[in-house]
C-alpha cells in the first residue's frame, strides 16, 4: 500500500551495501539515520561504480554490473522491485546490481533520462517500461532477445496476449513483468446495497448509468468517483467503454487506426452520462482523493485500474469480498484489458550477460509472483503459483486465464504508438474542458492521422 | 544625456595617465590601454560564460531545429530544411484568424513534414495562449503590486512583518502551490467557490472551464508574484521627493488625480524593473501547468508553447520539432526585449 | 528611508475629521490583514496536512489542523510525514546546497564584475554587449535544453577529466560532476539579471568618489575592491536572495543536467514524494515540500528586510 512508504526507498547505493544478503528490512534501515546517512552513502557510491557507466572499469568479475532504471522510488513500486532483487540476488549472487530510481515517480521523467542517455550512445542494461507500441519510443535501440532470453519455457507460458505486447514488430524485445487490468469497476458494498443496486446483475456501460442514477436517488453518496483534473482516468474509462459496447473487434479497430467514429461517439457519449454522477470537484480533486471517498462511503462506484485495491488492502476493516467488492466492468466479461510494465534488452548494452540473466529471471513464474505480492497486480505468466497472492489477485488471475482476449490498453501505452497517443490525449484534454462527444470522436479517429 | 557621469566616463575613456597597475606608460592608444581591455577582467567571462551557453545553445537549437533529428544517436545536420517551420506555422492567415478573439475562424489544417508519421498540428492556439497568459499575468501581476505598495506606504506599523509575508509566497515550489490552487479552485470546497456563493452567485467550475483555465492560472501566478512588484514599487514610491506630493497638494489635487498625475509617471523606472523579473517568472508557468494537469496536457485552452515543446520532444520523440517550437517561443521573447533595450536605449538608460 | 508619504499628506487635508481618520486606519489595517490572509493561507493549509497521519487525510477541509476527535473530518496528528520526507530527502538537500552556494556567490560576483565592467569603465561597443546580457535574461529556458544537454554530455569531457580528480580529493565523489555541471549552467543563465540589477545600482553611485578615486590614480580594479563592492553590498542582499531562490527551485536544469541518481536534487526528489499507483500521500508530499521549502522560507523571513531595502536603495 501507498501510505506505508515510511522511508523505505531502495536505491543503487543502499542494494550494493547489502551485496546480495540485504533483505527488506535491513535495507530500510540503512535509510534510517535521516542527514548523517549521507556520508555512508556517498562512500559507497564512490566505490562500487558510478552513474552512466563510467564505472566500467573499476567491476569485478567478467560481468559488467546491471544498470536498472526505474520509476519505482516509493510505495508499492519500490516494495515490488526489492522483492524481486532480493529473489535475483539469491538465486544469482555473482551478478552486480547497480539499481536507479529515477528520482520522480512520473514516467515521463524516466523516459527523458533514457532519452538523454540513449542521445549519449550510453544506454542503461534495461528499464522500466511499457511493452506493445510504446517500444516503438526508442524502437532503434532495442535488440531482439528471442534466443537468449524468449525460450520455449517462456513462449509456452505467457499468454497470447501478453506475448503480442512483449514484441516490438515481430520481434521480442522485452519482458513483461506484471499486469495491472482496467476494465474493473469497484464499488463499496454498503452503499450499493442501501440503494438497492445489485452490480453482479449490470451487464452494459448503460446499466451503469442507471445504476448510478438510482445511487444518486436514494443515496446521499457520489454515485461515481472520478478526477478530471488530468486526462488519464477519462481515457480509461473511455477505452472500457469502448470495448464494452463495440466489443474487441470495434475496440481492435480502433487501436488499428480503422475506427468507427459512431462507436468511438457511442462511448464517449455514455461517459458524458456518466459525468452527471462525478463528485462536483472532480475537476480540483486527484485519483487517491476520489479513491478514498469509496473507502470513506461517500462514493459507490469508481472505475479504475486494479492498483486502486492496493489502497483498500491498506485500510483496516476495509476488506474484500465485505466492505467492498469489484466486478469486470459491464459488457467487458470475457476480456482482461491489459496494462504492463516491462524490462526490455537495449542493443549496445553495458552488460549484455547480466542483464540477459536478469530478464531471464524476471521471465520466472517465482520472480514474476514475489513482484505482483507486493506491486498487487497478476504475473503474466499462466503457470504461476499464485497460493502467496491475496484473494483478490487470485480472482483476478483466475479472470485471466479464462479471458477470451487480452486487448492492449490505450491510455497505458501498449495499443498505440506514444505519438498517437499523445493526440488521444490531447483530444481528452479537449473533451474534458467541453464534452463534445462529436468533436472529440471525430479528434480521437483522427488521432490516427 | 543628462547623467553627469557620462561626462567622467569621456574623460576617462581618452586618458592616458599612468595607472598603477597598467604597467604601460605609452602615452598612445595602445591596444593594451584601452578602456575596454583593461576593464576586460571584469566583463569578459561573464560575457563568454553567457555567450557560450546562452547564445551558443540558441544557435546550436536553431539548427537542430532545421534538421529532423528524432531522438536517437546523433542529429544528421547534412539535410537542414525549414520544413518544421512551415509545419509549426501552417497557414499563417488561418492560423491567426483561428487564435485572435472575435474573429471564430475556422479549424487550421495540419500537415506533415517528410520525417513525421503523423501530421503534426501547427501552434497557433499555443501560441496565442502564451500571449494572453504572458501578457495578463504581467498586467495584473503590476497593478496589484501597485496597490499593494501604495497601502503599505501608509506608515503603518508592523510594515516589515507584512512586506515578508506578502513576498513569501514567492519562496514555495510549483509542487506545492499547484495543488494549493487546485484545493482554492475547488467547486464545493475550495475558498474562491465559498466567496462566490457568499455573495449570492452560483458556483463556477473552474479547473476544467475552458473559459478559466488561463486566467486561473495566471491568478494563481500573480498570487505568487505580486509581493515582488509590490516590493518594486514601494521602493518606487519611496524615492519620490516629498515636494512633488505637497506641491500636488497645493494645487489641490485630488488624491486619485495626485496618483495619476504625479506618482505614476514617476514609476516608470520601477515598472519596468518590475516588469523584467515578472517576465522571466512568466516564462516558467510550465512548471505550474505541469504540476497543476499531472502532466503536459493541459488542455487547448491552457496549453501554451513550452508545454507543446516539452509534448513533442519528450512524449513524441519529435526532438527537431520540438526545438523549432522552442525557437518561436525565443522570437517571442525577442518581441518583449528589443522594445525595452531600445526604449532604455532612447533614454540613455542602457 | 521613510519619508512622508502620499497619504499622510492627503489625510493632511482632513485635519478635524479625527474618526474618519481612524476609520481610514482600521479599513486600511483590515485590507491589509485580508491581504496577509490570502498570502498565508496556501502555506498554512501546506503545514497542516502534513502533520496529518496519511491514512486519515481526507483532504475535505485541509486548512484545518489535523486533531481528529476535536475537529471531525481534519484527521489525525502525525509528525511522521516530516521524519519520512527528512529521511528521504536528505542526500537531496545536501546536493542542493553543495549546488546553490556557490552557484548564487558566482553569480552574484560575476555579475557584479561585469556590471562595473560596463558601467564604471566607460568604452565604445560597451552598450552593445550590455545588449546580449539584458536580452540573455528573456531566454525561455526550453529553447536550450537539447543542446545543454548535448553539450555537458556528448561534448565537454568533464566526466571523464572529473572522476580522476574526485577519487583523489576528500569529500568529493564522481558523482559531483553533474553538480559542477549544473553550477557553471546556472551562473551562465543567472549572470544577465544579476549583471542588470547590479548595473541599475552601479549607474547612481556617485560620481564624484569615484572620479576622486580616479585622480589619485587608483586602477580600475583598486576602485573597483575598494569603492563599488563595499557599497554593493544591499545589492548582493537582492542578487543573492533572488538566484538563491531561482536555483533552489530550478527543477528543469536539474532534471537536464543532473537526470537522476546521487546527485539528484531536492526539487527532484520532491517531484515524485509520496506518489505511487496505488495513490498519492498528501502528507508526506506537503511535509516533503515545506523541508525543500526551508532554506527559502528561513531566507527570506530573515533576509525579506534586506532584500526590500536593497531593491530601494
Amino acid at each position: 500500500m501507498s501510505k506505508d512508504n515510511k522511508g523505505k526507498r531502495f536505491s543503487r547505493r543502499t542494494v550494493l551495501m547489502g551485496a546480495g544478503a540485504a533483505g527488506a528490512a535491513g535495507l530500510a534501515g540503512c535509510i534510517g539515520g535521516d542527514d548523517s546517512n549521507d556520508g555512508g552513502n556517498n562512500s559507497d557510491g564512490d566505490g562500487t561504480g558510478n552513474q552512466s557507466g563510467d564505472g566500467s572499469g573499476g567491476s569485478s568479475g567478467d560481468m559488467q554490473p546491471i544498470q536498472l532504471l526505474h520509476a519505482w522510488s516509493s510505495g508499492d513500486g519500490n516494495a515490488a522491485i526489492g522483492a524481486l532483487i532480493e529473489g535475483f540476488q539469491e538465486a544469482h549472487p555473482d551478478v552486480e546490481f547497480g539499481e536507479e530510481p529515477v528520482n520522480g515517480a512520473a514516467r515521463g521523467n524516466l523516459d527523458q533520462v533514457i532519452s538523454n542517455r540513449l542521445q549519449s550512445n550510453d544506454p542503461p542494461s534495461t528499464f522500466q517500461t511499457w511493452p506493445g507500441k510504446t517500444l516503438q519510443k526508442f524502437g532503434d535501440a532495442y535488440e531482439s532477445i528471442e534466443e537468449d532470453v524468449w525460450t520455449d519455457d517462456l513462449t509456452n507460458n505467457y499468454l497470447e496476449g501478453p506475448k503480442t505486447q512483449a514484441q516490438l514488430d515481430g520481434t521480442f524485445v522485452t519482458v513483461p513483468l506484471n499486469i495491472h487490468r482496467i476494465n474493473n469497476l469497484f464499488y463499496n458494498v454498503s452503499v450499493v446495497e442501501e440503494a438497492g443496486v445489485d452490480p453482479t446483475s449490470l451487464s452494459s456501460p448503460a446499466d451503469v448509468v442507471s445504476a448510478c442514477q438510482q445511487i444518486s436517488d436514494n443515496t446521499d453518496a457520489v454515485p461515481f468517483a472520478q478526477q478530471t483534473s488530468g486526462t488519464w482516468s477519462t481515457t480509461q474509462l473511455w477505452e472500457t467503454v469502448l470495448l464494452a459496447q463495440a466489443g474487441i473487434d470495434g475496440y481492435e479497430s480502433f487501436i488499428n487506426g480503422e475506427g468507427d467514429k459512431a462507436q468511438v461517439q457511442s462511448a464517449l457519449e455514455n461517459v458524458v452520462e456518466l459525468s452527471e454522477f462525478y463528485p462536483g470537484d472532480s475537476s480540483s480533486i486527484d485519483f487517491t482523493e476520489a479513491n478514498t471517498m469509496v473507502m470513506e462511503g461517500d462514493a459507490a462506484f469508481i472505475h479504475q485500474g486494479d492498483w486502486a485495491a492496493g489502497a483498500y488492502r491498506g485500510k483496516d476493516g476495509f476488506n474484500y469480498g465485505e466492505q467492498w467488492n469489484q466486478v469486470t466492468y459491464p459488457g467487458t466479461s470475457g476480456s482482461y484489458l491489459l496494462n504492463m510494465d516491462s524490462f526490455p534488452y537495449f542493443a549496445n548494452n553495458p552488460s549484455p550477460e547480466a542483464t540477459k540473466t536478469f530478464l531471464s529471471y524476471c521471465g520466472t513464474a517465482e520472480a514474476q509472483v514475489l513482484f505482483n505480492a507486493e506491486k498487487g497486480s497478476i504475473p503474466p505468466r499462466g503457470d504461476a503459483d499464485v497460493s502467496q497472492l491475496d484473494t483478490f489477485q487470485q480472482d483476478q488471475y483466475d479472470d485471466f486465464n479464462n479471458a477470451d482476449n487480452q486487448p492492449p490498453s490505450i491510455q497505458h501505452g501498449l495499443a498505440v504508438v506514444p505519438a498517437i497517443k499523445t493526440n488521444i490525449d490531447a483530444a481528452f484534454s479537449g473533451f474534458l474542458e467541453n464534452y463534445d462527444a462529436a468533436t472529440t470522436a471525430q479528434e480521437l479517429v483522427d488521432s490516427f492521422k | 544625456m543628462r547623467n553627469p557621469i557620462a561626462l567622467l566616463r569621456r574623460r576617462w575613456s581618452d586618458s592616458d595617465d599612468v595607472r598603477t597597475d597598467g604597467g604601460t606608460v605609452d602615452s598612445g592608444q595602445s591596444f593594451w590601454n584601452r578602456d575596454s581591455v583593461r576593464s576586460a577582467p571584469f566583463w569578459l567571462p561573464p560575457f563568454l560564460l553567457v555567450g557560450l551557453f546562452v547564445y551558443g545553445a540558441i544557435l546550436w537549437n536553431i539548427v537542430l531545429s532545421l534538421t529532423d533529428f528524432q531522438g536517437l544517436g546523433s542529429p544528421d545536420y547534412s539535410n537542414l530544411d525549414f520544413e518544421n517551420y512551415l509545419a509549426a506555422l501552417a497557414d499563417p492567415i488561418d492560423g491567426l484568424l483561428s487564435v485572435l478573439p472575435f474573429v471564430n475562424g475556422g479549424a487550421v489544417e495540419a500537415r506533415s513534414p517528410s520525417w513525421a508519421q503523423l501530421s503534426v498540428e501547427p501552434i497557433w492556439n499555443s501560441a496565442w495562449n502564451t500571449v494572453v497568459l504572458m501578457v495578463g499575468f504581467t498586467v495584473v501581476c503590476l497593478a496589484l503590486g501597485l496597490a499593494l505598495a501604495i497601502l503599505v506606504d501608509h506608515k503603518i506599523r508592523y510594515e516589515n512583518t507584512f512586506r515578508t509575508i506578502y513576498l513569501l509566497p514567492m519562496s514555495l515550489s510549483f509542487v506545492v502551490t499547484a495543488k494549493f490552487w487546485l484545493y482554492m479552485y475547488n467547486v464545493e470546497t475550495g475558498l474562491i467557490n465559498v466567496v462566490i456563493t457568499s455573495l449570492g452567485f452560483g458556483a463556477v467550475e473552474i479547473v476544467q472551464n475552458p473559459d478559466l483555465k488561463l486566467p486561473a492560472v495566471a491568478f494563481a501566478l500573480v498570487w505568487q508574484f505580486s509581493g515582488y512588484a509590490m516590493i518594486v514599487y514601494l521602493a518606487g514610491l519611496r524615492a519620490i521627493p516629498t515636494s512633488h506630493f505637497e506641491a500636488a497638494r497645493i494645487d489641490g489635487a485630488s488624491t486619485l488625480r495626485m496618483y495619476r498625475r504625479v506618482v505614476l509617471p514617476q514609476l516608470r523606472t520601477a515598472t519596468v524593473s518590475a516588469l523584467v523579473v515578472l517576465t522571466v517568472f512568466a516564462l516558467k508557468a510550465f512548471d505550474f501547468l505541469f504540476s497543476m494537469y499531472s502532466g503536459y496536457q493541459p488542455g487547448p485552452s491552457a496549453d501554451i508553447l513550452a508545454t507543446r515543446m516539452v509534448r513533442e520532444a519528450y512524449a513524441n520523440q519529435n526532438w527537431a520539432y520540438g526545438s523549432t517550437i522552442a525557437v518561436v517561443l525565443f522570437v517571442m521573447a525577442l518581441f518583449i526585449v528589443t522594445p525595452y533595450i531600445y526604449s532604455q536605449y532612447q533614454r540613455g538608460e542602457l | 528611508m521613510s519619508q512622508p508619504t502620499a497619504t499622510d499628506d492627503q489625510t493632511g487635508t482632513e485635519t478635524g475629521l479625527l474618526a474618519g481618520y481612524t476609520l481610514r486606519r482600521i479599513t486600511l489595517y483590515v485590507v491589509l490583514l485580508v491581504m496577509a490572509v490570502f498570502y498565508l493561507v496556501p502555506i498554512e493549509t501546506g503545514l497542516m496536512t502534513s502533520f496529518t497521519d496519511p491514512d486519515s487525510y481526507t483532504g475535505q477541509a485541509p486548512f484545518l489542523p489535523p486533531l481528529e476527535p476535536l475537529i471531525p473530518g481534519s484527521g489525525t496528528f502525525s509528525a511522521q510525514p516530516w521524519t519520512n520526507a527528512f529521511d528521504i530527502l536528505g542526500q537531496g538537500l545536501v546536493n542542493s546546497l553543495i549546488l546553490v552556494v556557490p552557484a548564487t556567490v558566482l553569480s552574484g560576483l560575476l555579475g557584479s564584475m561585469a556590471a562595473y565592467g560596463l558601467t564604471n569603465v566607460d568604452w565604445r561597443g560597451q552598450v552593445g554587449i550590455y545588449m546580449l546580457f539584458v536580452a540573455g535574461i528573456f531566454i525561455p529556458y526550453q529553447a536550450v535544453l537539447v543542446p545543454l544537454t548535448q553539450f555537458w554530455y556528448n561534448v565537454v569531457p568533464l566526466r571523464t577529466t572529473f572522476v580522476p580528480v574526485a577519487e583523489v580529493l576528500p569529500f568529493i565523489h564522481a558523482y559531483h560532476w553533474k553538480l559542477v555541471a549544473l553550477i557553471v549552467t546556472h551562473v551562465a543563465y543567472g549572470l544577465p539579471i544579476c549583471t542588470l540589477l547590479f548595473r541599475a545600482h552601479y549607474k547612481k553611485l556617485s560620481d564624484e568618489m569615484l572620479e576622486a578615486a580616479r585622480l589619485d590614480g587608483a586602477s580600475i580594479s583598486r576602485i573597483y575592491r575598494r569603492i563599488v563592492l563595499p557599497l554593493s553590498i544591499p545589492m548582493f542582499a537582492v542578487v543573492f536572495i533572488y538566484q538563491f531562490t531561482q536555483i533552489w527551485n530550478d527543477l528543469l536544469f536539474a532534471l537536464t543536467i543532473v537526470q537522476f541518481g546521487d546527485a539528484a536534487v531536492v526539487t527532484q526528489d520532491l517531484v515524485g514524494l509520496g506518489v505511487s499507483q496505488s495513490g498519492t500521500n498528501f502528507p508526506l508530499r506537503m511535509a516533503g515540500a515545506l523541508v525543500a521549502a526551508l532554506p527559502t522560507l528561513v531566507v527570506y523571513v530573515f533576509f525579506g528586510d534586506k532584500f526590500a531595502r536593497g531593491v530601494a536603495a
